[in-house]
């Protein structure tokens, strides 16, 4: 899969509709619904960016090729030399808004991975809720979740607490990621903290070894690769700066990751409202 | 129900005059007002693009459509009448319908009777304004500030502008806010009311394949005015309902 049309900024353009012989188009999928995954959070150097990749690759891995939408337009994290289309969307122009906007919302078996830079969290998530995406979304047989990544601040708490109300008909699955260590004080005592405390989706981001977690960041593995090959001590060269040992942990932590997904998408599923052909908005 | 006239205008074109107008039209069908419209920029039409169910063209200047509209307001079933007048003709419009014994039924109270004066940018606007509070003693008087194209209003002294409405106390100022470029070319194209652009239909009737992020602007655009209109009461000015009073 060529990626590189999307890859620059001058080049934004909807991405191809899928066309009527792809395989993924079978009658049980056309009934089915696919995931819109929105991964936020209110500050940087969350894991958010590994977290998107990892959906995507979770997407991947279980048949639904993920559109990923990188919004940090200025460093385009979610680089496209990874195994499924990476499209760069600029927020600041409606044309890139409609662009994003439209595609996820639109009918396709593909799963669509966005990846909300705190740079344009507010922006986004007000586009998202004055066109009333996830209605929109629904209609078109597309489960929007939003994964909101909590770092240690109460702030953050607040701001997925205001996200969780003014999406209220939006799954939102919190995600804590261990990696950022204990909570503050002060976060434990915050209303926003406390608002959570019987939330039923939530799913943890267990430990990586820093020194794995910058490989992987650092380098283009794939990490749906790892998981669908053997591990094997032979190909230590084409699998970058990784040691056999950081692979078996890498692979190890994707699968918990993979499975907590797995989990809270069904979750998400199941609670969603019932599919009703709406043919007016096809 | 009294019958009420409803007449938007401008002396100057470019400001946006038809866009208020639509803005009314949609404003009235959601408050379940039935409306008929009468486009007086005669012959081309503009209002009569977007609203042709309810509009009917004009020329202001003949005997016949004056009739047309005046004759009909209190047998007509739908008591609203929305006088979309040409631009620059407003000043006219107004001689002409005080030469026809217009404002002597509104004073007698037969009709009620608004004008939404969209105004532009400019200090000519406040001399345009000048021009027609004569008329608007005691009547329903809207100032439409419209920021749609984002015009700024930094010309206007504040001092100068309060000095105008010395005496008339009934003159309310009303703003469009501005919306997004794109999205309003867009309606512009599809040629549709705005109301229907947000539900996603085509002149037809038929499902349009507008993009949801213009139609979510465009639905933004429309609750804020919805919110401006509730705000200054103009259904209830033009029904003399006694919040009008206030």
């Amino acid at each position: 899969m060529t990626v590189s049309a999307f890859s620059t900024a001058s080049t934004i353009e909807p991405p191809p509709r899928p066309d009527p012989a792809d395989p993924f188009e079978t009658p049980n999928d056309a009934a089915r619904r696919s995931f819109a995954a929105i991964v936020a959070s209110l500050h940087g150097r969350t894991g958010k960016t590994l977290f998107a990749r990892v959906l995507a690759d979770y997407f991947l891995l279980s048949g639904h090729r993920p559109l990923v939408f990188d919004t940090d337009f200025t460093e385009q994290t979610l680089r496209a030399s990874f195994p499924y289309d990476t499209v760069v969307a600029d927020l600041s122009e409606t044309r890139d808004q409609m662009m994003l906007f439209d595609t996820i919302a639109a009918r396709s078996p593909e799963a669509r991975v966005v990846d909300v830079s705190h740079y344009v969290f507010r922006k986004f998530f007000k586009v998202m809720q004055d066109c009333d995406f996830v209605s929109e979304a629904r209609a078109r047989g597309v489960e929007p979740v939003i994964f909101y990544i909590a770092d240690r601040n109460a702030d953050a708490y607040e701001e997925g607490r205001l996200l969780r109300e003014r999406f209220a008909d939006c799954a939102l699955v919190l995600v804590e990621n261990v990696f950022l260590g204990a909570l503050k004080e002060r976060t434990l005592r915050s209303a926003g903290y406390r608002a959570f405390e019987s939330h039923d989706l939530c799913m943890m981001l267990p430990l990586l070894d820093p020194a794995v977690a910058d490989a992987v960041q650092d380098s283009d593995i794939s990490l749906s690769d790892m998981i669908s090959q053997p591990l094997s001590r032979s190909d230590d060269a084409s699998s970058g700066a990784l040691t056999f040992e950081q692979r078996a942990e890498m692979r190890s932590w994707l699968m918990k990751v993979f499975r907590d997904i797995h989990r809270v998408t069904r979750a998400a599923e199941s609670r969603a409202p019932q599919i009703v052909p709406v043919d007016s908005l096809i | 129900m009294k019958p009420v006239v409803l007449m938007v205008g401008a002396d100057k074109g470019g400001v946006g005059k038809t866009t208020v107008s639509r803005t009314v039209l949609d404003y009235l069908k959601a408050k379940n007002t039935p409306v008929r419209a009468f486009d007086a920029e005669h012959p081309r039409g503009t209002l009569q693009r977007f609203h042709p169910d309810v509009t009917e063209i004009v020329d202001v200047t003949t005997a016949s459509d004056q009739m047309r509209m005046i004759d009909t307001l209190s047998t007509s079933e739908i008591k609203v009448s929305l006088i979309d007048i040409r631009a620059g003709l407003l000043a006219e419009t107004l001689d002409t319908l005080t030469e026809v014994g217009f404002f002597d039924l509104v004073n007698a109270g037969e009709f009620n009777f608004g004008l939404m004066h969209v105004v532009g940018s400019s200090v000519a606007s406040l001399d345009e304004i000048a021009e027609v509070l004569p008329f608007m003693k005691g009547q329903h008087y809207f100032i439409v500030k419209n920021f749609i194209n984002d015009t700024s209003f930094f010309e206007w002294n504040p001092a100068i502008y309060k000095n105008y409405f010395r005496g008339n106390n009934t003159a309310v100022e009303v703003t469009i806010p501005k919306l997004n470029e794109m999205a309003y070319e867009q309606v512009e194209i599809s040629g549709i009311p705005f109301s229907d652009f947000v539900a996603n239909r085509q002149t037809n009737g038929q499902a349009g394949n507008n993009s949801l992020v213009l139609r979510g602007y465009v639905r933004t655009w429309m609750r804020n005015i919805t919110d401006e209109y509730d705000r200054v009461g103009l259904l209830d000015r033009l029904y003399d309902r006694t919040a009008a009073a206030a």
